[in-house]
């Protein structure tokens, strides 16, 4: 019976890697233009990123959620309950990435800018020879981290319907009343698809030290 | 001795600082600065901390833009107030005048080779055969090239000192600067840097050290400079003036660093 669980239950996978990967993909990439605007000299660009940050940061989770699906969702927009979950967690994804990074620039040694403005290399060697390998060596743990708790909030995303796993455990669990199992089999294919991202985070992270250990 | 004229013309004026200054707001950190180098001058520039002398170094390849005064360098002049330098025009500074640092600053994240070829792929347009091959030879001789392939995290303070050296000289400048280059190495790690800065001088490299060591100061450069609060107290040769200064201040900085 477990087995068939099981079977069940690890038809939400595909989506919950889905949901993961696009909504990390994309707040990685927002994440960046979002830190230049935190970090720029211009008051008004500064105030503006700031407030997104704070209110993609304080609003929980499931509220943006119900709010881009059933609020912008019915009517002014058609989207799906995947686009929404994408939207939603990708913009939180994008305003966490933004802190990351500009922690991690913080944490660049300001030696290593005006070395390479004293060789004369362009703006954009700077940012991709200099800047961006220890930002992103700078950033990885972080990021990992903030990827395996990106992997659990997509649960929230069955309450407007995305079939991973959580949705397709609470289903199971109102047709069969076996909640105890149904549930701890949900909770078990959690933790097999965090091990790998951990793994995998652990050994980019471990690699890249070895070579930049100051 | 005669002056020999035909030697002076010979040998053009590099570096013309007129009445450099900088501030930070109310803060004067660099009050009218002059100074002229030849090609194939040593310059030394010593003084108390906060006299602005890195600030100074750091104006003249415009890492910190002046707020006054005129910087002719490499064949481009600055002049503060007249427009603003072109990108051009700084990368030409920057190509001309090669920097060291008193904290290396060595890229973490790229080996030793990749470090003295970057920039010689990405502002002189070398081929990376090409600029590796330069490097190599840079490399030898700093006495390093064993070096080559290790990350600057396994070489010690000195070695990475001589790498930085070799970094600045691969764009093939004509001015050296160096900011305090021993301050951050204990004296034995010192004394190899000092020898390649020494090699560099007498192989004819024009070059500003801003130093804490004063017998390197006196034997190896043509001129000393004594800077305090943002102002040339005292030049003159090197030798005549750490013996016997001519101003109350220089003489004040020299003894306190005699008396350590």
């Amino acid at each position: 019976m477990i087995g068939a669980f099981f079977t069940t239950i690890a038809q939400g996978i595909p989506w919950t890697i889905a949901l993961t990967v696009s909504a990390f993909a994309t707040g990685a990439l927002l994440g960046l233009p979002l830190c230049m605007m935190l970090m720029s000299p211009a008051r008004p660009l500064r105030w503006l990123a700031r407030l997104l940050v704070l209110t993609l940061r304080s609003v929980p989770p499931i509220v943006w959620l119900f709010f881009i699906f059933f609020g912008i969702g019915s009517g002014l927009l058609e989207i799906s309950p995947f686009q929404a979950a994408w939207i939603g967690l990708g913009l939180i994804t994008a305003a966490n990435m933004a802190e990351i990074y500009r922690g991690a620039f913080a944490a660049i040694h300001p030696g290593q800018r005006e070395a390479a403005i004293a060789l004369g290399l362009p703006g954009r060697y700077r940012f991709m020879d200099v800047v961006a390998p220890q930002l992103l060596r700078i950033a990885l743990p972080s990021c990992g981290t903030y990827a395996i708790g990106l992997l659990k909030d997509t649960a929230i995303s069955s309450t407007i319907g995305v079939n991973e796993i959580a949705f397709e455990a609470y289903h199971l669990s109102q047709r069969t009343f076996h909640s105890l199992d149904v549930f701890a089999v949900a909770g078990l294919l959690y933790v097999l698809i965090s091990l790998p991202m951990a793994w995998i985070a652990h050994w980019a992270d471990r690699s890249m030290r070895r070579r930049l250990a100051r | 001795m005669a002056p020999n004229p035909a030697a002076d013309c010979s040998k053009q004026v590099l570096l013309r600082l007129d009445a450099v200054g900088k501030a930070f707001g109310a803060l004067t950190v660099l009050d009218g600065i002059n100074l002229a180098m030849k090609a194939g001058e040593v310059v030394a520039i010593i003084g108390p901390s906060g006299s602005g002398k890195s600030t100074l170094l750091r104006c003249i390849n415009q890492i910190e833009p002046p707020t006054s005064g005129r910087v002719e360098v490499g064949g481009v002049t600055i002049e503060v107030g007249r427009k603003e330098p072109s990108r051009k025009e700084l990368m030409q500074i920057r190509r001309s005048v090669g920097m060291v640092f008193q904290s290396f600053n060595l890229f973490p994240h790229l080996t030793v080779l990749r470090n003295v070829s970057l920039a010689q792929e990405r502002v002189m347009k070398r081929s990376r055969a090409a600029a590796d091959a330069v490097s190599m030879q840079l490399l030898s001789r700093v006495g390093l090239a064993e070096k080559a392939n290790q990350y600057p995290s396994r070489c010690s303070g000195g070695q990475q000192q001589r790498i930085a050296i070799a970094r600045a000289l691969a764009l093939e400048p004509q001015l050296m600067l160096f900011d305090e280059p021993t301050s951050a190495l204990d004296p034995e790690l010192g004394l190899e840097v000092l020898a390649v800065m020494r090699e560099l001088a007498e192989g004819g490299m024009t070059m500003i050290i801003v130093t804490h060591e004063m017998h390197f100061a006196e034997n190896v450069s043509d001129r000393v400079i004594v800077m305090a609060d943002g102002r040339v107290v005292e030049e003159g040769p090197s030798r005549q003036l750490m013996r016997s200064p001519q101003t109350d201040r220089a003489a004040r900085f020299l003894k306190a660093v005699k008396d350590r």
